[in-house]
């Protein structure tokens, strides 16, 4: 049975994996959090794979024990061009990197990436929308600034302020926004 | 404004790709990247620097790799061992440029300092611990573990024998010397400034006690970057090298500190920054004040000298991470992008430096890059 270890040291829930990947009947280590217990988890429990957040600090201890430990798990190479290695490469750029031992089939490696490729996918996707709603406050927030510059110095009532950025914003042939921005900036820039 | 150097461009000279993504990671080395972006020399060479922090040198080492980023901050080592695929993916890397000389340092845990310090032999004070020594540093074919290596070895101290050595993520290992975790580390600055702050250790060493002017950090990138886009790749090293010059001065440093303390860059206060990349050492552990880091140097630093890459290359067989025969000399020449940057220094106006050049390091041999198995075959500690 491969044995798992899931390493948890940024705020990407890969925790969240473990129950999926012992349903699938594999051997799931006790995670760890710090580079340092990561260091001896390796060395004493000898997980055949390491999943861990492609932006976690701690992927360079890992560097350091493929090297001075034959029987450590080695970074995947993500840049082969067969169906497996595809898979690992979109794992990657879902933000999972895989560590695991030489000599592992990709064929058992591929379930436990289908699962942390799918857990992730959906985490980007919520991440995305969270960022695409923090943009449309923040763009509003600026377009009500732009308005009341209006309203304050060119004495304009709101209805008028916000008609006139947005014809300007439709003869510029840019958003809303961009022109709010613009109008802001250079306030800020002429005081 | 339009020198008579930029007029004499001509559209064939203009960079094939214009935003450039650079990788760093949060060290105050990192320098001549955040002045490049902080003040826009890219602009006048036609390029945008988008500056992208990553969190190990693994994730700088995959992004180069696959394309994410463009050309990267790197441990001189890191480029070699990617070189080698040693223990990772391997892939054809080039050397555009040296970033830094010196500027890296050994910390040892309070009592173990305290120990070396009195006794003034690292072995007895090692011994004094009673169980095997843990030491840090931060990627296996990194310079720091070379560093490290060296120092100790220098000592009679077996590095893979008689310590134990980790790599631990530069941020994390301050916390780990405080806890107890580690008895000494290398790592850049501000981290071993920062373990003095903290009172989780003592600077014992600074790099370029270990090797004068060593070489440190380069500017990295994949040798088919270079071959796609050649323009591209001359204007960066010659924005690079204005970055490097501007740095040169110690009010620029002094500014530059206060730009580098920025959450985005590193995150730690700019007193902690300031005093060592200005060169200002404890002066009862230094009396003697020590090489600062350096950034240009009339242009002594940049110059990507194949020697010095070779020298990693002795390091990695000395210590068994390289065997076999591969051709040593070959691959350092393929990796230092030695033409180009002769190109774009000439455009820069700045003074290449000899191709050798000679080294008296801590153990009293000298490297001058001429006899690589001499140098290798002369130690006694080794793998």
């Amino acid at each position: 049975m491969l044995r798992v270890l899931l390493v948890t040291d940024t705020d990407k829930p890969i925790g969240d994996l473990r129950q999926a990947l012992a349903r699938l009947g594999y051997d799931m280590l006790a995670e760890v959090a710090t580079p340092a217990a990561l260091a001896k988890v390796v060395e004493e429990q000898r997980p055949d794979v390491v999943i861990i957040d492609t932006e976690s600090p701690s992927r360079d201890t890992l560097e350091q024990l493929a090297v001075m430990n034959e029987t450590a798990p080695r970074p995947v190479l993500m840049f082969s061009n067969d169906g497996d290695q595809q898979l690992i490469h979109a794992a990657v750029s879902a933000g999972v990197s895989a560590y695991l031992v030489e000599g592992l089939e990709a064929a058992r490696l591929a379930p436990i990436l289908e699962v942390a490729l799918a857990r992730f996918a959906r985490e980007v996707q919520l991440r995305k929308r969270l960022a695409e709603a923090e943009n449309e406050l923040a763009d509003r927030k600026l377009i009500d600034r732009a308005k009341r510059l209006l309203m304050d110095r060119r004495k304009m009532s709101e209805s008028e302020a916000y008609a006139t950025l947005r014809k300007r914003a439709m003869d510029q042939g840019v958003k809303l926004a961009e022109v709010a921005r613009q109008l802001v900036s250079m306030t800020d820039l002429l005081g | 404004m339009n020198t008579p150097k930029a007029a004499s461009h001509s559209a064939a000279d203009k960079p094939e790709k214009t935003h450039i993504r650079l990788g760093f990671v949060a060290l105050s080395d990192a320098a001549p990247l955040a002045a490049a972006k902080i003040l826009e020399f890219g602009h006048s060479h036609g390029l945008t620097l988008e500056l992208c922090r990553q969190a190990s040198w693994a994730a700088v080492r995959d992004k180069l790799l696959s394309g994410e980023i463009d050309a990267a901050h790197a441990l001189y080592g890191l480029v070699y061992g990617v070189q080698l695929g040693i223990g990772g993916p391997q892939g054809d890397m080039a050397v555009l440029m040296v970033l830094n000389r010196n500027g890296q340092a050994i910390t040892l845990s309070n009592p173990l300092a305290e120990a070396f310090n009195q006794s003034g032999n690292l072995k007895q004070a090692l011994a004094s611990l009673g169980r095997p020594p843990v030491f840090a540093q931060t990627f296996p074919t990194g310079t720091h573990a070379m560093w490290l290596y060296y120092w100790l070895a220098a000592q009679g101290v077996h590095p893979l024998r008689d310590i134990r050595s980790i790599v631990i993520p530069p941020p994390q290992m301050v916390d780990a010397l405080a806890e107890g975790q580690l008895d000494g580390l290398c790592v850049g600055e501000p981290w071993n400034a920062v373990a003095e702050a903290r009172q989780a250790g003592r600077t014992v060493a600074v790099t370029s006690e270990i090797w004068p002017n060593h070489p440190e950090k380069v500017l990295a990138s994949r040798r088919d970057f270079v071959a796609l886009y050649p323009n591209t790749a001359r204007a960066l090293v010659q924005t690079m090298l204005e970055a490097c010059r501007w740095l040169d001065s110690p009010a620029h440093r002094a500014d530059i500190s206060t730009w580098l303390a920025a959450p985005e860059l590193i995150g730690v206060p700019r007193e902690l920054i300031a005093p060592r990349l200005l060169g200002d050492y404890d002066v009862v552990q230094f009396p003697k004040r020590p090489l600062p880091v350096s950034f240009f140097d009339e242009g002594a630093v940049n110059y990507p000298r194949p020697s010095d890459g070779l020298w990693f290359l002795t390091q990695y067989r000395r210590w068994g991470l390289l065997s076999g025969d591969h051709d040593d000399a070959a691959i350092a020449s393929a990796i230092s992008q030695t033409t180009m940057y002769r190109e774009a220094a000439a455009l820069a106006d700045v003074r290449v430096p000899d191709e050798i050049r000679a080294d008296t390091l801590i153990d009293g041999r000298i490297w001058d890059g001429r006899d690589p198995a001499a140098y290798l075959d002369g130690f006694a500690v080794r793998a």
